[in-house]
């Protein structure tokens, strides 16, 4: 538990965004222009790689597999957005952009059924 | 469950659905049959848009391979709608909004009809016609699912033509190196042969009460949605008081194809109507651009050229795009980056 350096804010141009990995957890952070957020890789609703298909333009965060989009100043949802995005507390000092990053946020439905038992639903014929 | 019908109840996040489907009848298109509109974009097993969870019964799967497969997770549950049907009566949840077609919705079904004619349009590419057994309404900008005989499993591609009530329909096909289909049509004479289609589907469609510009941006044969759109625009005097802009991009001037029938359209629609194709390699389009005066030709990547020709113009307007994924993906880009709002990016990511 702590505050964590992720990167320098300089590393992140205005309008993009770019992947880190922190003590092994995986986050996106968007630099948009008012600020910058840090949210998990992939996208709530299809678990798109946003490194490929996020793009930051007016304040917001849009997903181009299905143009899911949220407000980042905000977080709220935008567009055809149906879920949250999940964020790291994150803050900046000395030109470093620091993250609470304790252990890998997972949105909803990632982390029932871990297991390894097969669900068998398909018929044998 | 009765011999040949099987209950499927749908929980979606606002509701719950219930219809019949058919044995070995794919659950998306049992839903779509009956005017629930279950969320899906390829419908022939790629995307991955239409995963969904089984909560109870037994499926069958009638395309394990599908490459749509690596975005669900069995263990979870997780299946494509489009690729499963149902062997027992079964319930199943979808992660989205499933709202019923409204009424009026072109409502896609089963059907079948005969290739009437084909014409090569590019070394490569051409167009099918058609003929269906039942007339057919579509909304501009839709695409069908077609199976042709020896060949697994259906594809999309987007009508070319807009007529309410028809029973023609005119496809753009590429051919594609090493594809069984691609083998059949071009170097075989298909008329005559029987195909099997669903739909309509799509929701990239074109309506004439939009009250706004309307900018196409094609590359390939993703024309073919594109020509509908202006079709029906054409048809309903939309360029007599919105303006339209057509982009359409290929690789060379050898490429290039539908210029008689593009021309045609900025004949009857005169200023408002502006349609430049532009080559991605270096070209020579002189000679086109003496034949074709009504139309403008460009070099770039076409969503660049796009951007270009529509600084400061992007204002009111409802934006089309079809073809190849990274020219839809380049073309979301700079949409957003001009200020096009979301609900005025329309697309279809099928092929």
């Amino acid at each position: 538990m702590g505050w964590k350096k992720i990167c320098a804010t300089d590393d992140i141009p205005e309008n993009s965004l770019k992947q880190f990995n922190v003590d092994g957890v995986d986050l996106m952070i968007a630099n948009y222009g008012e600020g910058f957020k840090a949210f998990p890789p992939r996208c709530p609703h299809m678990e798109e790689p946003l490194c490929d298909s996020g793009l930051v333009f007016d304040g917001l965060l849009t997903c181009s597999k299905h143009l899911w989009q949220w407000d980042m100043k905000t977080g709220n949802m935008q567009g055809m957005a149906e879920k949250e995005l999940l964020f790291y507390n994150i803050k900046v000092e000395g030109g470093d952009l620091l993250g609470d990053i304790d252990q890998e946020l997972e949105y909803e439905e990632d982390e029932e059924d871990d297991d390894d038992d097969e669900v068998d639903f398909f018929s044998a014929d | 469950m009765s011999l040949n019908k099987i209950k499927i109840q749908v929980n979606a996040r606002n509701r719950s659905h219930n219809f019949e489907a058919a044995l070995g009848e794919k659950l998306l298109d049992a839903g779509l049959s009956n005017a629930v509109n279950l969320p899906y974009e390829c419908g022939s097993g790629t995307c991955g848009t239409c995963k969904a969870r089984i909560i109870s019964g037994k499926l069958k799967n009638l395309w394990p391979e599908a490459p749509g497969n690596k975005f669900v997770k069995p263990k979870k549950g997780e299946f494509l709608m489009c690729q499963c049907s149902a062997a027992s009566d079964v319930v199943i949840e979808v992660g989205s909004f499933v709202p019923t077609m409204e009424a009026g919705a072109c409502v896609p079904s089963s059907m079948t009809g005969i290739v009437s004619s084909t014409k090569q349009l590019t070394s490569d590419v051409m167009s099918v016609f058609i003929e269906l057994e039942q007339p057919l309404d579509f909304d501009a900008g839709q695409f069908m699912l077609l199976k042709f005989p020896e060949v697994e499993g259906f594809r999309g591609w987007s009508m070319v033509n807009y007529e309410q009530k028809t029973k023609t329909l005119e496809f753009v096909i590429k051919k594609k190196p090493d594809g069984i289909l691609s083998d059949q049509l071009f170097s075989k004479n298909c008329t005559g042969q029987e195909v099997e289609l669903f739909g309509p589907l799509g929701s990239a469609t074109f309506y004439s009460n939009l009250t706004k510009n309307i900018l196409c941006i094609a590359g390939g044969s993703g024309i073919a949605g594109i020509m509908s759109i202006l079709s029906r625009a054409e048809q309903d005097g939309y360029f007599t008081q919105y303006k339209g802009y057509v982009f359409f991009g290929v690789r060379t001037a050898l490429d290039a194809f539908f210029l008689d029938e593009l021309s045609k359209f900025k004949e009857s629609s005169g200023d408002n109507l502006k349609i430049v194709i532009a080559f991605s390699e270096d070209s020579d389009a002189k000679d086109l651009q003496s034949k074709y005066p009504l139309l403008d030709f460009d070099e770039g990547f076409i969503h660049e050229v796009t951007e270009r020709y529509m600084e400061g113009k992007f204002d009111k307007i409802r934006a089309y795009i079809a073809g190849p994924t990274p020219l839809v993906n380049g073309s979301i880009g700079m949409l957003l980056k001009s200020r096009v709002s979301t609900d005025d990016i329309r697309y279809d990511k099928f092929s």
